[in-house]
């Protein structure tokens, strides 16, 4: 074991055997730290589970069998793996105890006994199936068997043979198994290629967790593999000025493939040490140098291979590279490594380490003054054209995945917007079928309720308004109405502009306000016929596919039209809606006047202020019409789903539609008190047919919840009779 | 039916052809049937000799001067060499002698090995004569041929030639690195119409045991691993 390093005293292991110690296991060599990690583990077991990093006195002992080092290790992982333990506690009984076991028996137990990780055999059983579905359980079983015999077999012989030594130990093992496949009965029907595979296979899956195990099989110690390894980064390091004309391989440094290709060489090769297995490794180096090859061109030969080879390796300087290649030297499978492709490859590679290994400069075919020079010349320098290259080729190649990500996300914008477009479409569709329906039922209508409903509201609007606050609901409504629009009241009395902003839907009533207002009486009620059947789906167009482009869009012309379609709608309805609307804003402005200040002050004063309760009123409409009556709204549009998120855009319809009945009236009223009797009046007498219409659709539609509601307000009294035709109109 | 798998190292100075036989050669193989592999420094390919079936592995090696050293890597294990040379150079046929040096002394096992003069086609240039090749052949145990990788002509003869021998090689048992078997166990290869299970119901033994038997006899005589 002991090796010709320099400061070898202080290599030694602390306990002062002949053995070297390792900074990973405190300075310790394998076998001494194992003893002290075994003692230190059943002392914690002893007095409590919680695992402490104290170090002990050291003892001399040499026993092989102990492999305690591993536990900590392989205690983490029984952690992890403790469920799938259990479900797999058939195979291998003696190495799976839970962990509950372990701590009762640990203490007994002179020795811990090492434990190879479920996970591993779960691992194995699970790439087993997975690519050899057709082999027998019985050969899983046996070559789950082979692997863990074989792990345990490397592992009790890690500390005491040398590393060629287990390397053959290896090798034998390997051959064992081929002999196992040979005259087991299991294998009978397997033939010789997927037995390579079944070896192969063992070897990935032992030696992968073999790999795991520090200085183990990888750089294990009592060699120079780490040592090499430095040495080799530097050399290579210092190398970097050799260049593709020094080593007489056709590489255009300027041509993007070429370079494309190099850097995928390289990265292959930089991610050989990456991979645990050798069998991984190899089948890096194999991707490699396909790479390679194709940088080559074809048909590549050898002569063109080695060279380029040894140039992509210069520029990849690949981390721990010798150790790579002795690992994979000594634990993989010779056969494999003699012969195939991978074999050859790798032997290539093996070629290109010699020859950076052994490089000067008559192998570079260069001056020898001249290559001195070179070597002397800090490594930083040299190399900076093909580093560049590479550099680029390295941002170039992650600008294409960023490329390619962004085309994903284009073409997911791209179906987003046509999904988008098809819910318009849809909602567009959905908003006329209603639009029909609605015509159609408003075509059938007969109203009967109207009478009992308008007369007192009638009245009650035409007398005053107070008369309809009584409604409790309604001030309920307002008042919670009340909070979100006195922003949007006091922004829309200022300007009916920077409201629209804000919520398109109270623009647009409001809008229509005022467009009523400087419309004559007359004209009206001429639009609400005209517009009737043919403005609303308009108007449901524009709310629902965009909010914020409808207020701007909307001229004062176009938005006449608007608000009179929905205004006729709900001016038919109107006669049992509007009071209702009308008189809860009042009613609220009254009671609620007292409480907030600027409100109250707001709307006393000025006659803008009480266009302003009129908005009021509303949103109070809507919020009520939202609170009382969702059953309303979801029953028309639960027979259509899809049509469930069109109807939402719809609500624009109920305030434009409370903002008719009411604010016409009601604008009437304070602005010009005669036009709005007038309008009243008219509306009320176009009501008679319409609003019986309205009705009527409403109870066909929405049958239950619309049936339920009139059932209840009507049964009640005649003031809650109004709540329900708000709850209509928006549908 | 016997199949046995043989590493073939393809030897010879830079220049003298020894990538544009083998090219040649794949070229044809491809035309004809078989897997391709990509790159003409390393393939495989099956051939039929009689009743039995090599398995060749072609390494192709670099022939640079400045990667000689790196030559004994290639042909580790190799159970046969194409010794290659141009017929035009004198120094190309002076390289082979140091090349079989180099074998006799780095390789402990027995090779097949075969002289192969390249560009017989420039006849006019010729500056190694027949005579000297075949002489030389001899004395080192080799088969020697005379090709053209341009013309195509006798590269068939030197693979098949060396499949041959390989062949018989590996009958001696001499051979520690040659894998060869039984192709009984199911080689997948075979020539269609040859399952296993007639060979196994020929023999009269149905019986899963009695097959394994036969098995076992073939595997432990004719496995052996080197490391």
């Amino acid at each position: 074991m002991p090796s010709l390093r320099i400061d070898q005293s202080d290599l030694k292991c602390k306990n002062g055997c002949d053995y070297f110690g390792n900074p990973q296991w405190q300075g310790y060599c394998s076998k001494c730290h194992r003893e002290q990690l075994q003692r230190q583990r059943r002392a914690e077991k002893a007095s409590s589970t919680l695992p402490k990093p104290e170090q002990k006195k050291p003892e001399k002992s040499f026993k092989v069998t102990s492999h305690s080092s591993f536990s900590k290790f392989e205690e983490k992982r029984l952690r992890q793996s403790e469920t799938l333990k259990k479900a797999n506690l058939l195979k291998f009984s003696v190495f799976k105890k839970s962990s509950t076991e372990d701590h009762d028996h640990v203490a007994e137990k002179k020795q811990a006994e090492f434990k190879i990780p479920a996970i591993v055999n779960e691992g194995m059983k699970r790439d087993f199936r997975l690519r050899f579905p057709n082999l027998t359980p019985h050969i899983d079983r046996d070559s789950r068997l082979f692997a863990h015999s074989f792990i345990m077999d490397v592992i009790k012989h890690s500390n005491i043979l040398t590393v060629d030594e287990l390397s053959e130990r290896v090798q034998r093992q390997y051959q064992l198994f081929m002999k196992h496949m040979d005259t087991s009965p299991h294998f009978v029907n397997v033939d010789s290629d997927t037995k390579e595979l079944l070896i192969d296979f063992v070897e990935k899956h032992s030696m992968k967790y073999l790999h795991e195990l520090p200085s183990v099989v990888f750089s294990p110690t009592g060699t120079d593999d780490e040592r090499l390894d430095r040495v080799m980064s530097e050399r290579i390091q210092q190398l970097s000025w050799v260049c593709e004309t020094h080593l007489e391989c056709k590489l255009d440094r300027n041509s993007a493939s070429c370079r494309q290709l190099l850097y995928k060489a390289i990265s292959e090769l930089l991610g050989m040490d990456a991979a645990l297995s050798p069998g991984g490794k190899v089948a890096r180096v194999r991707r490699a140098c396909k790479h390679v090859l194709a940088l080559c061109g074809a048909p590549a030969s050898a002569d063109d291979l080695l060279p380029a080879l040894i140039f992509t390796v210069l520029k990849a300087n690949p981390p721990r590279l010798v150790s790579n290649i002795n690992f994979v030297t000594r634990f993989c499978n010779a056969q494999r490594l003699m012969t195939g492709e991978g074999g050859y490859y790798f032997t290539n590679l093996c070629c290109a380490v010699q020859f950076i290994e052994n490089l000067t400069s008559e192998s570079l075919n260069m001056d020898k003054k001249e290559f001195d020079c070179y070597m002397a010349m800090p490594a930083s320098i040299g190399g900076s054209a093909w580093a560049a290259a590479l550099s680029l080729c390295g941002a170039s190649r992650e600008a294409e995945e960023q490329m390619l990500q962004v085309e994903k996300l284009i073409a997911h914008t791209k179906d987003l917007k046509d999904k988008a477009d098809q819910l318009a479409n849809n909602a567009e569709t959905f908003e006329k079928e209603i639009a029909k329906k609605v015509q159609d039922v408003l075509a059938k209508t007969p109203l009967e309720i109207k009478p009992r409903r308008e007369l007192p509201r009638l009245g009650s609007l035409k007398t005053s308004t107070s008369l309809l606050v009584d409604i409790d609901a309604e001030k309920i409504l307002i008042e919670k109405s009340l909070q979100e629009s006195t922003q949007l009241g006091s922004t829309e009395s200022k300007d009916n502009n920077s409201a629209e902003n804000f919520a398109v839907e109270i623009e647009i009533p409001k809008i229509k306000m005022d467009n009523i207002k400087n419309q004559p009486a007359t004209s009206f009620q001429e639009e609400i016929d005209q517009n009737r059947f043919t403005d609303t789906p308009k108007i449901q167009h524009e709310p629902i596919i965009t909010f914020s482009q409808t207020p701007e869009e909307k001229s004062p012309s176009k938005s006449p039209i608007n608000p009179w379609e929905l205004k006729q709608t709900n001016s038919l309805e109107l006669l049992t809606p509007s009071p209702l609307g009308f008189t809860p804003f009042d009613s609220r402005s009254i009671d609620e006047l007292m409480t907030p200040d600027d409100f109250g002050s707001d709307q006393v004063p000025g006659l803008s202020n009480v266009n302003y309760d009129i908005d009021l009123s509303d949103l109070s409409g809507d919020n009520s019409l939202a609170e009382d009556t969702p059953r309303d709204q979801k029953d028309p549009f639960s027979p259509e789903p899809k049509k469930l998120y069109p109807f939402e855009p719809r609500n624009p319809f109920s305030p434009i539609l409370d903002k008719f009945d009411e604010f016409t009236l009601i604008d009437t009223k304070t602005d010009q008190p005669s036009d709005a009797f007038e309008v009243v009046h008219r509306a009320s007498s176009s009501r008679d047919p319409f609003s019986r219409d309205i009705n009527d659709s409403f109870t066909m539609e929405k049958d239950g919840s619309l049936l339920d509601d009139s059932n209840s307000p009507t049964s009640t009294c005649l003031l809650p009779s109004p709540l329900l035709p708000q709850s209509s109109k928006p549908n | 039916m016997k199949v046995v798998e043989a590493k073939i190292v393809v030897l010879g100075s830079q220049g003298v052809g020894k990538t544009s036989l083998v090219v040649r050669y794949i070229g044809k193989m491809f035309s004809k049937h078989i897997s391709p592999t990509i790159g003409a420094s390393f393939f495989t390919c099956n051939i039929n000799v009689d009743d039995s079936r090599v398995k060749l592995q072609v390494w192709d090696t670099a022939g640079q001067e400045r990667f000689r050293s790196m030559a004994p890597m290639y042909y580790r294990n190799a159970n046969a060499a194409l010794l290659v040379y141009d017929i035009t150079s004198t120094s190309s046929f002076a390289a082979i002698k140091g090349w079989v040096k180099e074998l006799k002394s780095n390789v402990p096992e027995p090779m097949v090995l075969a002289l192969v003069g390249n560009k017989c086609d420039l006849e006019s240039c010729r500056a190694v004569s027949h005579n000297e090749a075949t002489q030389y052949a001899t004395s080192i145990g080799a088969a020697y041929c005379e090709t053209s990788a341009l013309h195509d002509q006798g590269i068939d003869q030197v693979f098949l030639s060396t499949a041959t021998s390989l062949l018989k090689l590996s009958s001696t048992n001499l051979v520690s690195s040659m894998r060869s078997y039984d192709s009984v166990d199911g080689d997948e290869r075979l020539p269609i119409g040859t399952p296993t299970e007639e060979t196994a119901t020929h023999t009269g033994k149905v019986e899963l045991p009695a097959w394994q038997d036969n098995r076992v006899a073939h595997g432990e005589t004719q496995r052996n691993m080197c490391c």
